[in-house]
């Protein structure tokens, strides 16, 4: 809301103006903006005129000598005859530009220079007076900004209202908040009109057959009124407050809206057919035109205003086109009324139809001032458009919304709930700072009467919210809560995500966070037959435009898309991982699944570093290295099987790291058809851990196996091999065939091409040999290796190189 | 054979001078060998002594030890001189390019926000608060109703809330796990609720998914001026002992007394998040005796932090996997 402050200045005493915006911001009404009409005055300076000269090449100008507060003074032409010595003036020097928008520059002016311009007020752009230049109050400070001499236009400030205050939306609500927090004395306007002798009852009749939907409803009639442009006063205060002056009838309304907070209409009572108003649903089918010139379709939940034929207006939203005030009207009837905010809220969302009266009336609106600005209007429409005021109100009550009462409050209760030390004295005084009459019972319950305009405080709570609002919540003492020491605990799951987090950082890879939703076509894309599981996706109802609507089932599209837009920024080799809940539908109406997952991404740039190996890893065997050292982290005995179902990932090129059953995690390199789906061209390999299986399964803790204190032995076999044998059950078959003895066994090195003969490769296994109790002999170690060397023959036709 | 004096001393002399001339280890051995060995020269003489007088093998045995222990010191400084030489030789030839870069293990990087996240729980944990999570696609019951936000309330529009198809929603906050976490127990609860929440929201500087956390304590006498404690030791712990926090009045339906919070931040106030005491509603629609139990709950953004953290201007630059971004921190 829009608060003028001179305005405002008018109902109560204001504070400085800091104080007031810091007090207002923290009692709750936060200060967006401050605007400011008028001109902007702060780089025209005060003058002091020191003496004036006739200018010696003309008659009308007169050399001024003008203290600026600076060391010298300035020498200024004037053209105007009403400067004199000892005047304060407004002064623009060289380099300002005036509100016109020139720009003044050091001159010479009939062959004397002039360093500046004494200014008149149609200069400073404050009103059309040409006569001479503007003079200053003599107090007025040397070289101080004009700006804080003379208030010209108003200062606003644009306040956040929390949508529990209703009350707050008016100047009496404002004044009301400043006279809580500073003390002081409201000026309400005058509100009784001058009556003539006719009835108001007589001109019209007011009916409400919706008595849940209208609490209360006053009527006022003003007879004979010019209808023609506001004073400039008001339609200034319109403008201040963000509105458009239209005609004196309907700024009015608009005025003591803005006044009391309080909506008010303004029907053209000629056109109200039957001199009747009703205030009911509308009829199924019913529509009206509205003040904006749309043609709405009313629901039979909708309140409308009725004359004795049909609609004439949306309750406490906008007012029928063909019942406004036009030029024509003569008789007017304002409404003034308290509408069930909920009916007003329900419509105004359903229509998208939102006002400065369907605003209030959703917030609540006192009930009590609801005859007060049917009055205040009436009065001042007699003032400004020559109107009749017919005798009395029109006045018809529904079902009265319900009060707050009175509310009992044990006076320790504030201190307990803030940790504050207030004396009930101190409660009852901080309770009537905002219209809360609290006495005390003679059970030492403080019983509380709420003011009808705080439709918001209901119980104990809400009351010392209040006090501690005014007492100021930067009074209440920082203290540290006492407690009893209890062992602190945290979701397994959530210890699972931080150590995936660390191993997969560990293993050089990047965190992302994307939003988890995706595309019907990543489905697709990522190559899932039309019954996998992964398309059981929750579908939101309302997605945002350029954003997928299922949430995601997988992690990968995510990743793919994450890792194309990062080769497309020309990131050379990418390696990235997300670690997040993935969702999967169950029955309509229940919460999905969300199996936790963590997926990883790497492509292959070129060797990128002096010490890198000649020929970079594969991004395969680097995926596959990942997630067999994350599982082994996680304490997870996981066998790889080559070859794997996911569709996405490449038949020759992938593999599963299971426990017994349980697939733990899927990798390998992307399916081509992916890639080209995803547009990926760079070789790049991926893996997804099922964190979800391995919560089920808690890895086992590490264990400490007996160091060997005697020697080892180390044999390395180079072997041929088909080329087709795959070497992992090669050394399956060497581990199984060579005993205890053997501490270790890998391979380390692979070679086809020159020297070997055509579709053979020669492998490099290292085994070593140890045992714990004693030093090993030869002739065993050779014994063994001779046994293995007599398997890879018989089983794999190996033969060592 | 005679062992005169003279012919010692000349022995002797020219003992020291071969060891000093020999310039290398292999000839230094060589000369000592020469003189020193057991077919030496100066052993020579001493086999000689035997053939002496009785009353003069004495004092010829004690010269010739003596002179043999001097030409054995000679050779030994020789020595040390000729290793010392040979290992700055050796030292002088391996020079290598020490400019050349190191063979750096890869580095991984943590997201900002989990950076985050650690740092605020590891606080909270200090203070004996257990974590809590719950699903991100809640019902409406979890995420607004049992909060006390009433079914008109303009934050369960389409505009501002994900739904999801046939009902429940993507969580709006952190809120709802008090729900969860409180609902069916017993107080004393002290708990933190990190996670990521969506709003229908994507602008400049908005995210339709961020990260919050959520904080809280109920029991019988936890106040407004304990939390206030609560979250200066936080700011303290996160900003240093100079920041301040501003506390303003403000409504959530949730929380009454309720409060936005501002730390200090260039002269100025940013806005960080929102608390209050829990609403008695709020506790009953948990089953919790309102009479008897009370206690605080605040919540804050994440990303904001993380962005200050690490001085990251813009929001979507580290909500989008950018990993020239991502690199820089963590």
């Amino acid at each position: 809301m829009r608060v003028p402050l001179g305005w405002l200045a008018t109902w109560i005493d204001l504070p400085v103006r800091a104080e007031l915006e810091e007090r207002l911001t923290l009692a709750g009404l936060e200060i967006e903006e401050v605007l400011r009409t008028g001109p902007d005055l702060s780089a025209i300076r005060v003058g002091h005129v020191l003496e004036r000269k006739q200018h010696p090449n003309a008659d009308r100008l007169s050399v001024c000598s003008v203290d600026l507060g600076e060391a010298a003074p300035a020498t200024i032409v004037c053209g105007a005859s009403n400067v004199a010595a000892g005047q304060k003036v407004a002064v623009a020097v060289p380099g300002v530009t005036l509100p016109d928008g020139t720009k003044l520059k050091k001159s010479k002016i009939r062959g004397e220079v002039s360093e500046g311009m004494i200014c008149s007020a149609r200069e400073l752009g404050l009103g059309d007076d040409p006569s001479g230049i503007l003079v200053l109050d003599p107090g007025a400070n040397i070289g101080a900004p004009l700006s804080e001499v003379l208030q010209a236009g108003e200062t606003i400030l644009d306040v956040e209202i929390t949508p529990n205050r209703g009350d707050w939306v008016s100047m009496l609500g404002m004044a009301r908040e400043v006279r809580a927090l500073f003390g002081g004395t409201l000026r309400m306007p005058p509100s009784e009109p001058v009556e003539g002798t006719r009835a108001a009852s007589e001109d019209v009749r007011i009916a409400i057959d919706d008595p849940d939907g209208c609490h209360l409803y006053v009527g006022r009639v003003v007879r004979g009124v010019q209808i023609g442009p506001s004073p400039a006063w008001l339609a200034a205060r319109l403008e201040a407050a963000g509105m458009r002056a239209i005609n004196v009838v309907v700024d009015v309304t608009n005025l003591v809206l803005l006044e009391y907070g309080q909506p008010l209409h303004a029907f053209d009572l000629a056109s109200l057919r039957g001199a009747e108003v009703r205030v009911r649903r509308a009829h199924s089918g019913e529509k009206l035109a509205t003040l904006d010139g749309e043609t709405r379709d009313l629901a039979p939940d909708d309140l409308v205003i009725a004359d004795a034929e049909r609609a004439v207006a949306i309750a406490g939203v906008m007012g029928g086109a063909e019942t406004e005030v036009r030029a024509t009207t003569r008789d007017v009837l304002i409404e003034s009324a308290q509408f069930a905010p909920t009916r007003v809220r329900r419509t105004s969302k359903r229509l998208g139809l939102r006002s400065e009266a369907s605003y209030r009336f959703e917030r609540g609106v006192d009930p009590d001032g609801v005859a007060r600005a049917a009055d205040r209007a009436a009065r001042l429409l007699a003032e400004l458009a020559g109107g009749t005021v017919s005798r009395g109100r029109v006045e018809v009550r529904g079902v009265a919304a319900p009060r707050s009462g009175e509310i009992v409050l044990d006076p320790s209760h504030p201190n307990r709930l803030l940790g504050t030390k207030l004396t009930t004295e101190e409660i009852v005084s901080l309770l009537a700072r905002v219209g809360v009459q609290a006495r005390l019972d003679v059970d030492n319950r403080l019983r509380c009467t709420v003011p009808s305009w705080r439709n918001d405080l209901s119980i104990a709570e809400d009351l010392i919210e209040e006090i501690a609002r005014i007492h100021g919540y930067d009074a209440i003492e920082p203290t540290m809560p006492r407690a009893a020491l209890a062992p602190v605990s945290r979701p397994a799951s959530l210890a699972l995500v931080e150590r995936t987090r660390d191993q997969l950082k560990a293993a050089g890879l990047i965190e992302i966070r994307l939003m988890p939703t995706l595309q019907p076509a990543d489905l697709d894309a990522l190559r899932l037959p039309t019954d996998d599981a992964l398309r059981r996706g929750v579908r939101l109802a309302n997605p945002m435009p350029g954003m997928g609507p299922l949430l995601c089932t997988s992690l990968l599209p995510g990743l793919l898309r994450a890792a194309r837009r990062n080769l497309s920024r020309q990131v050379d080799s990418v390696r990235i991982f997300e670690v997040g809940r993935t969702f999967l539908a169950r029955g309509p109406g229940e919460l999905p699944e969300e199996p936790l997952r963590a997926a990883a991404l790497v492509t292959r740039g070129e060797r990128a570093s002096l010490w890198e190996p000649g020929s970079p890893i594969p991004a395969f065997f680097e995926a596959k290295g990942i997630a067999e050292s994350l599982l082994a982290e996680l304490g997870q005995r996981a066998v790889f099987q080559a070859g794997s179902s996911a569709p996405w990932l490449h038949p020759g090129a992938s593999g599963e790291l299971r426990s017994v059953d349980t697939v733990l995690c899927r990798l390998g390199e992307l399916h081509p058809e992916v890639a080209s789906a995803f547009e990926i061209s760079a070789a790049c390999a991926l893996l997804e851990v099922d964190l979800q299986a391995l919560l089920d399964r808690p890895g086992e803790p590490s264990r400490y196996r007996e160091v060997s204190s005697y020697p080892a032995v180390r044999r390395d076999l180079a072997v041929l091999l088909a080329s087709s044998q795959p070497a992992g059950e090669v050394l399956d078959a060497i581990r199984k065939t060579a005993g205890n003895m053997l501490v270790s066994a890998a391979i380390f090195d692979r070679y086809e091409g020159k020297g070997i003969p055509a579709g053979k490769v020669s492998i490099a296994f290292r085994l070593v040999f140890q045992r714990p109790d004693r030093t090993l002999l030869d002739a065993e170690v050779a014994k063994t290796t001779e046994r293995v060397v007599d398997m890879l023959g018989q089983r794999f036709g190996g033969e060592l190189r | 054979m005679s062992t005169g004096t003279g012919q010692l001393e000349l022995l002797e002399r020219e003992a020291c001078e071969a060891i000093a001339r020999a310039s290398s280890l292999q000839a230094l051995r060589e000369a000592s060998a020469r003189y020193l060995g057991r077919k030496g020269a100066l052993s020579a003489l001493l086999r000689g002594i035997g053939e002496l007088a009785p009353d003069a093998r004495a004092a010829a045995g004690e010269a010739l030890n003596r002179a043999a222990a001097r030409v054995e010191a000679v050779a030994s400084e020789r020595q040390a001189a000729l290793e010392r030489a040979q290992s700055e030789r050796s030292l002088a030839e391996h020079v290598l390019d020490a400019s050349l870069p190191g063979a750096a293990p890869p580095r991984g990087h943590l997201h900002p926000v989990t950076l985050i996240e650690r740092e605020m729980a590891e606080f909270f944990h200090g203070l004996g608060f257990s974590v809590e999570e719950g699903p991100e696609v809640e019902s409406e019951w979890n995420n607004f109703d049992a909060l006390r936000i009433a079914a008109d309330h303009p934050s369960r529009d389409s505009h501002d809330t994900f739904f999801v198809e046939g009902g429940n929603v993507l969580r709006t906050h952190t809120s709802p796990v008090q729900i969860r976490a409180m609902t069916g127990r017993t107080p004393p609860f002290r708990f933190i609720a990190p996670g990521r929440v969506f709003r229908v929201d994507h602008s400049a500087t908005k995210s339709p998914f961020f990260h919050q956390i959520e904080g809280f304590i109920v029991d019988e006498h936890t106040s407004f001026g304990d939390m206030k404690g609560v979250l200066y030791a936080f700011a303290r712990h996160l900003m240093g002992p100079d920041v301040r926090l501003r506390f303003r009045a403000h409504f959530f339906p949730f929380t009454e007394p309720s409060a936005e919070f501002d730390f200090s931040w260039n002269g100025g106030w940013l806005e960080w998040g929102g608390c209050g005491m829990i609403h008695p509603g709020v506790l009953e629609n948990c089953g919790i005796d309102s009479r008897r139990f009370q206690g605080f709950a605040f919540g804050m953004g994440m990303d904001r932090s993380a962005m200050q953290h690490c001085g990251i201007p813009n929001i979507h630059l580290m909500l989008d996997g950018d990993v020239r971004v991502l690199e820089q921190v963590g």
